[in-house]
């Protein structure tokens, strides 16, 4: 593509989209396909669908350091390889390298970054779930934050929207607490996962259901004609797949732009600051830097979309600054940046399963299954904390591992580790954190990243309903195991930051009211109506359910209303 | 000197010589800390490397299927340890060897080194150091080096590279684990 290009003419688009990321991908795909002519600026290098996904296909022994962390990953990717498995040569030179893209940490915060096309959408878990309606009205039946300005329903067409493009395989299980969704075949439970399932129902009236994963397991037509094809169940999904099998901006939303033929994309294009027109009371179009060159540059749009992910997108308006808004883009409400949020991980607990011996698997599933909350739900009524949790994991058959802290060496040994080991379990807790403007980012007033840009501080942490939870998340997980009659129950608790849940939320969120939010139920800027926000920070709570979808059915959803507003000359 | 005998005079000198790593750990972050053992690059000396490949052997020995020398592990220890471990760990690998170099490990004949490994294991369970002591290191990235290694793992399981399906199945009798 050739964007060489100063002539402000050549620089003007219908819309500019800021970030190829899981929503940003989606707000190209919308805006294009509605007809809109549209850049999409990505911050870093280009990565290309199939061809640059380096380690796809390499075998365990063309890894030179078998799937661990070395030294030199773990300086350059200080933060990212704080994440399970994310310093590994697999994956590590598609995650932002932290040391040359620092940011400040005054409370430890995890930030977990993909700065390449696509994004995170590359690395994600896949795992894909309606909120429910609860989840739109706690804020306001609990007094906590403040209210959300939509409802489930205004967002239930957009759910159906983006999960027959994204595909998402799943069961139906008809419960209020996990609304189901448009679904390919589900994945199965393994035997053990279905003792489990079946002892949940009987002693706790609970129920287990396989994870909803953007996998494919029965392409429809809506996937093949962009190339995506059936999972070949190698869980190799991080590393990207060359079967475009999950879905991605990669795999989908940018290969669906892209055939509209209306989308350009810029690399290596960090937006800095946001253009506002102070007469025309609008925004104009972005200043960017190129990351490379360091040269700066000024595109414009009729409408833009920040989809730079919550913590750089809020850290984008920080840093606009201009008459009308002398404390940043559409902060009057001084709430950009905080509520930061996120999902905690990193507890529940660990089973080995006696039985189950003749049961095997042949092909890894890419997959878990799936403890919808219980908690705070129903009759359920928890006195230390608000809100509930859900869990993932799931049973598997232990492997040569398992000889790492097992008694024995020798012939017998190396053969007894060739056959397939017992089974355990693991299940982790994925909880909601409640929104306060305590926990934030904000730019630091003197330091400066290599391109001038003011630097990201970090300021979050956990705090009383999170420990009271995380408590019952362990507590719940040993029961519910010891309850299946495994045995060898142990709990499990890893010290962790917020960030880690990789769902970071609510830096720029919805709201009716402009003195207590930033966006407006379409996600626009309250005080700037052809910007949109539409990414995680848009997040006004945080349910217990990973995110993605609803990013992009939000992003769907103002895409549309953009359109029409455009159309209707509103914009 | 008869094997018991062996045995028990091993036993002795591993018990001295156990006590020092637990100590040293707790002195980790200090020496961590400390300009002349940072920056050292890992190495090992040509008795060591031969003392690592006799207990990788005789922890993955040569059967009907490669051995852990077939495959490369002395060496891949080596290296897994200077790109992948940092100080702490470094002393804890040296300490053991040196424990080894003690008790003339490579005169032992094979009986008597395995005598020496069991206790070695038993040994291990005793500390509880946060640093990951010698037999566990050697072990882990014995199999690691091993299981991972083309002959190893391809002589050792079913690999499927492309599995395409997914299906519940009903294990064969002695049918092998799959690998991916």
């Amino acid at each position: 593509m050739n964007l060489n290009i100063k002539a402000n003419k050549n620089n003007t688009f219908d819309a500019i989209v800021v970030g190829s990321g899981m929503s940003g991908g989606f707000a190209a795909k919308e805006l294009t396909e509605r007809g809109l002519k549209v850049l999409m600026i990505e911050r870093g290098h280009e990565i290309k669908h199939i061809e640059d996904y380096d380690t796809a296909m390499k075998e365990p022994w063309d890894f030179e350091h078998r799937g661990k962390t070395t030294n030199l990953s773990a300086e350059e990717r200080w933060a990212n390889s704080r994440f399970w498995g994310l310093g590994s040569e697999e994956v590590v030179n598609h995650l932002t390298n932290d040391k040359e893209n620092p940011y400040i940490e005054k409370r430890a915060f995890d930030w977990i970054r993909a700065y390449h096309t696509g994004g995170k959408s590359m690395h994600w878990g896949r795992q894909s779930y309606r909120w429910g309606k609860h989840d739109f009205e706690a804020n306001a039946k609990e007094g906590i934050g403040i209210d959300w300005p939509i409802r489930y329903e205004d967002l239930e067409p957009w759910y159906t929207h983006v999960e027959k493009f994204v595909g998402i395989s799943g069961q139906k299980e008809g419960l209020e607490v996990l609304p189901d969704g448009h679904f390919l075949p589900a994945m199965p439970l393994f035997a053990p996962e279905a003792h489990f399932k079946n002892k949940m129902m009987e002693r706790f009236n609970r129920p287990v259901t396989v994870g909803r994963v953007a996998n494919l397991t029965q392409p429809q037509d809506i996937h093949t004609s962009l190339g995506r094809a059936s999972c070949q169940y190698r869980s190799k999904c991080q590393r990207g797949c060359p079967y475009g099998a999950y879905y991605s901006s990669l795999s989908g939303s940018i290969p669906a732009a892209m055939r509209t033929n209306r989308l350009s994309v810029l690399h290596d294009s960090i937006v800095a600051e946001i253009i506002y027109d102070e007469q025309k009371k609008r925004a104009s179009g972005v200043r960017i830097i190129n990351q490379n060159t360091m040269l700066t540059e000024e595109y414009f749009a009729k409408i833009i979309f920040l989809n730079a992910g919550s913590i750089n997108t809020a850290a984008l308006m920080l840093n606009s600054k201009s008459n009308r808004f002398q404390n940043g883009f559409g902060n009057e409400s001084d709430q950009i940046g905080r509520n930061l949020m996120d999902h905690q991980l990193g507890s529940g607990a660990t089973a080995s399963i006696e039985g189950f011996e003749d049961d095997y698997v042949y092909g890894q599933r890419p997959n878990a299954m799936y403890i919808p909350r219980f908690r705070n739900w129903g009759n359920d009524k928890q006195t230390a904390y608000l809100r509930g949790f859900g869990y993932q994991g799931g049973a598997s058959r232990e492997g040569w591992e398992s000889g790492i802290n097992a008694d024995g060496f020798g012939a017998n040994f190396k053969q007894s580790l060739t056959k397939p080991g017992p089974w355990s379990i693991r299940i982790g807790g994925f909880g909601e954190i409640l929104p306060n403007p305590n926990n934030r980012i904000y730019l630091d007033s003197e330091k400066k990243d290599k391109w001038g840009i003011p630097m990201i501080v970090t300021d979050a942490a956990f705090v009383e309903n999170d420990w009271a939870m995380r408590k019952d998340i362990i507590a719940s997980a040993v029961e519910m195991l010891e309850t299946a009659g495994f045995k060898n129950v142990t709990p499990y608790d890893r010290p962790t930051h917020m960030g880690l849940g990789i769902h970071d939320m609510g830096t720029a969120r919805m709201g009716r009211d402009p003195k207590t939010s930033v966006l407006n139920s379409f996600n626009q800027v309250h005080d700037c109506k052809n910007v949109f926000v539409t990414d995680g920070a848009a997040m006004t709570s945080a349910s217990c359910v990973n995110p993605s979808i609803t990013y992009m059915a939000l992003t769907a959803r103002a895409a549309d209303f953009a359109v029409k507003a455009l159309k209707k000359k509103d914009l | 000197m008869k094997r018991r005998e062996v045995i028990k005079n091993v036993a002795l000198m591993l018990g001295g010589a156990f006590s020092a790593p637990t100590l040293k750990a707790m002195d980790n972050w200090e020496n961590a800390t400390k300009p002349n053992r940072n920056g050292i690059a890992f190495s090992l000396t040509e008795t060591q490397q031969r003392i690592v490949a006799e207990i990788a052997e005789l922890i993955i020995p040569k059967t009907n299927t490669p051995g852990a020398k077939d495959v490369g592990v002395p060496a891949f220890i080596e290296m897994m340890l200077k790109d992948c471990y940092k100080t702490p760990e470094h002393q804890s690998f040296i300490e053991g060897l040196d424990s080894m170099e003690k008790v003339k490990f490579l005169e032992l004949n094979t009986d008597e080194k395995r005598g020496v490994l069991k206790l070695l294991e038993q040994e291990t369970k005793k500390i509880t150091s946060k640093t990951t002591p010698f037999w566990r290191l050697i072990k882990e990235l014995t199999l690691l080096g091993y299981f991972t290694s083309e002959e190893g793992l391809k002589a050792s399981f079913d690999y499927v590279q492309i599995p395409g399906k997914l299906e519940l199945i009903k294990l064969k009798p002695n049918q092998k684990a799959y690998a991916y």
